[in-house]
């Protein structure tokens, strides 16, 4: 294999190392400023991300460089940094440890880094531990806190409940196709594709990958893991996990399994109209927060999962906008939720009443990311759901559960409107709003909220830029392999 | 009499079962822990077995990742356990209600 094709992974970890040796040397006053210096180490390796090009003929690796790997890595180093910045103004309310914060805040983005590049099971259930292990360690880490700790032990249960479904669905799948590769896997898929114990091997992969986006049977870990974790770490896990584990299922589906993937139409179908009206109504009598943010990653998850169901490359393409978008709407709202409810112990919705006048930025920055969430134009959500819609009525020829489909994203939108606008007018339009006291706004919190706003704007206004890079990196996906053409050729002569 | 890969499997399988009849019928977290750690031990057992079937030494060496992964698990796991009764005087589940709407 060859390793400088992972050095972008490689400088992720190094740096977590030298977060935890500096740490050693570093007076206690300051120890909350590392954060700032790895996150400027990370834009370092955002920028120098960008000077890598996509490598074709590495698909028989366990790691593979294609275009959507590079898309996703960009991704989650985006929202690593803005999470480092967050987790700086998050500081005084963790007891100790703070460095540690950092460096497991790096190791997790490491596995997600590996995960955005994994071509084979063995690499998918390392990269996917890596980053729900220290996942365990970021929930629960206010440790004096006993709702972080109880969300913590929430997200261990259930997260170690669905890797041990994910391993015995990988042994299963090895047992049957000898193999762990994933073009490998496709290669042998024709033959087993009405075998029933390696049917149920990939069922019980997606049940692990479904505990990660937070899909439908496996989703009720979110919403307490959302509300009792420390900020910063539910922002990393409401974008960077769920984008995770969306690359691992694009991967999954439509390199390893296309034809398992085409069978089961009906279930993904299912499975995202539950999922969505199932975050959407649930959401709807929340007053935290946190907690509504985590019912509404269901719904988002489920809209995500249309584009699964859709089975076409706009689909694709438009699972990547979408993330793209979310990524930088979640990060604002929890940006804000970290600064705001730092004086207020619940988190609730009221804490925000008269937030316009106390300041402006923070006040935009999240009226800002509701109305992105609730998908009204300009903003990212809108063409998100845009694409997705097209994506799924473009199949409606051929399956007319698609319209269905398309009816359900629009039903789930309607309802979201009353959750999301609730939550805007309680910053401009409450009642009785407490004395004005600004909250004085940190510069790189500021740098970070411009910078999502600017994000959600330019892929709302801009979208074509972003649409093509998601139509070259969804391209990666389908390219039939030396291999697997090999393969083929082997087995029709037999 | 010989012992062939559906012994194995069958084996496995109840390990798996049991450990998942474990995890949803206990209420105590550490027990509910270890029967986490049945099911992934009923997948190295598959794993094991159906290597040697095959004849390809993959599923052995994602053995030893398992082991791996669950041993830092379990690590990471009963410290937390252990931070939660310090402070709820329990291990029970019935006792993490403190997250509600």
């Amino acid at each position: 294999m060859n390793y400088s094709s992972m050095m972008l992974e490689v400088a992720v970890v190094v740096l977590g190392l030298g977060l935890l040796l500096a740490d050693l040397w570093t007076p206690i006053e300051k120890k909350r400023n590392l954060g700032y210096g790895a996150a400027i180490a990370l834009a370092l390796v955002l920028i120098w991300s960008f000077q890598w090009k996509p490598v074709e003929d590495s698909l028989q690796s366990m790691y593979v460089l294609d275009g959507l790997a590079l898309f996703f890595k960009r991704l989650f180093l985006v929202s690593a940094i803005v999470v480092l910045i967050m987790s700086v103004e998050f500081a005084a309310r963790m007891e100790a440890g703070i460095s540690e914060f950092y460096a497991l805040i790096l190791f997790a983005l490491a596995g997600m880094m590996f995960s955005a590049s994994a071509n084979d099971f063995s690499l998918l259930f390392v990269s996917v531990e890596l980053i729900t292990v220290t996942f365990y360690v970021l929930t629960s880490f206010q440790r004096n806190r006993l709702a972080s700790l109880e969300a913590g032990v929430k997200y261990l249960i259930f997260g170690a409940l669905s890797s041990a479904f994910m391993v015995y669905g990988i042994a299963l799948v090895f047992g049957t196709a000898g193999k762990m590769n994933f073009a490998g896997i496709a290669a042998m898929a024709p033959q087993l594709a009405g075998n029933k114990i390696f049917l149920l091997g990939i069922l019980l992969i997606l049940v692990g990958l479904g505990f990660k986006i937070a899909a439908f049977p496996v989703q009720m870990w979110a919403p307490d893991v959302y509300q009792g974790s420390p900020t910063p770490a539910t922002a990393f896990l409401a974008v960077g996990s769920k984008a995770a584990g969306f690359v691992l299922l694009l991967r999954v589906l439509f390199t390893a399994v296309p034809e398992v993937a085409a069978h089961w139409t009906t279930l993904l179908i299912v499975i995202s109209i539950i999922t969505v009206l199932y975050g959407n109504l649930c959401a709807l009598p929340q007053r935290n927060l946190k907690r509504l943010l985590g019912y509404s990653s269901i719904a988002n998850a489920g809209y995500l999962l249309m584009g699964v169901a859709a089975l076409n490359d706009s689909g694709k393409s438009a699972i990547l906008y979408y993330l793209g978008g979310y990524v930088f709407t979640l990060l604002a709202a929890f940006t804000v939720i970290c600064v705001v409810m730092r004086e207020v112990e619940g988190e609730d919705i009221s804490a925000l009443a008269g937030l316009n006048q106390r300041s402006p930025l923070l006040a935009a920055a999240l009226s800002m990311s509701m109305v992105s969430l609730a998908g009204l134009p300009p903003l990212a959500g809108f063409f998100g759901k845009f694409l997705l819609l097209k994506a799924v009525t473009e199949q409606g020829p051929v399956n007319s559960a698609y319209y269905w489909l398309a009816a359900v994203l629009v039903i789930g939108a309607v309802i979201s409107l009353y959750y999301y606008l609730g939550v805007v007018r309680a910053i401009y339009w409450s009642k009785n709003p407490p004395k004005a006291t600004s909250i004085c706004v940190s510069w790189p919190v500021q740098i970070a909220l411009y910078g999502c706003i600017i994000g959600m704007l330019y892929l709302g206004l801009f979208p074509n830029r972003v649409v093509e890079s998601a139509n070259r990196a969804v391209a990666a996906l389908e390219r039939p392999g030396p291999m697997t053409a090999v393969a083929h050729a082997s087995g029709e002569s037999r | 009499m010989d012992v062939t890969l559906e012994h194995y499997l069958v084996v496995s399988g109840v390990l798996f079962s049991l450990g998942l009849l474990g995890v949803i019928m206990r209420r105590n977290l550490l027990v509910i822990y270890m029967c986490l750690e049945l099911m992934l031990n009923a997948a190295n057992l598959a794993l094991v077995a159906m290597s040697r079937y095959n004849g390809n030494l993959d599923g052995q060496i994602m053995v030893f990742f398992i082991i791996t992964v669950a041993a830092a698990e379990v690590a990471v796991g009963l410290a937390l356990i252990v931070a939660l009764y310090r402070r709820r005087q329990t291990a029970h589940v019935e006792d993490l209600t403190s997250l509600k709407s």
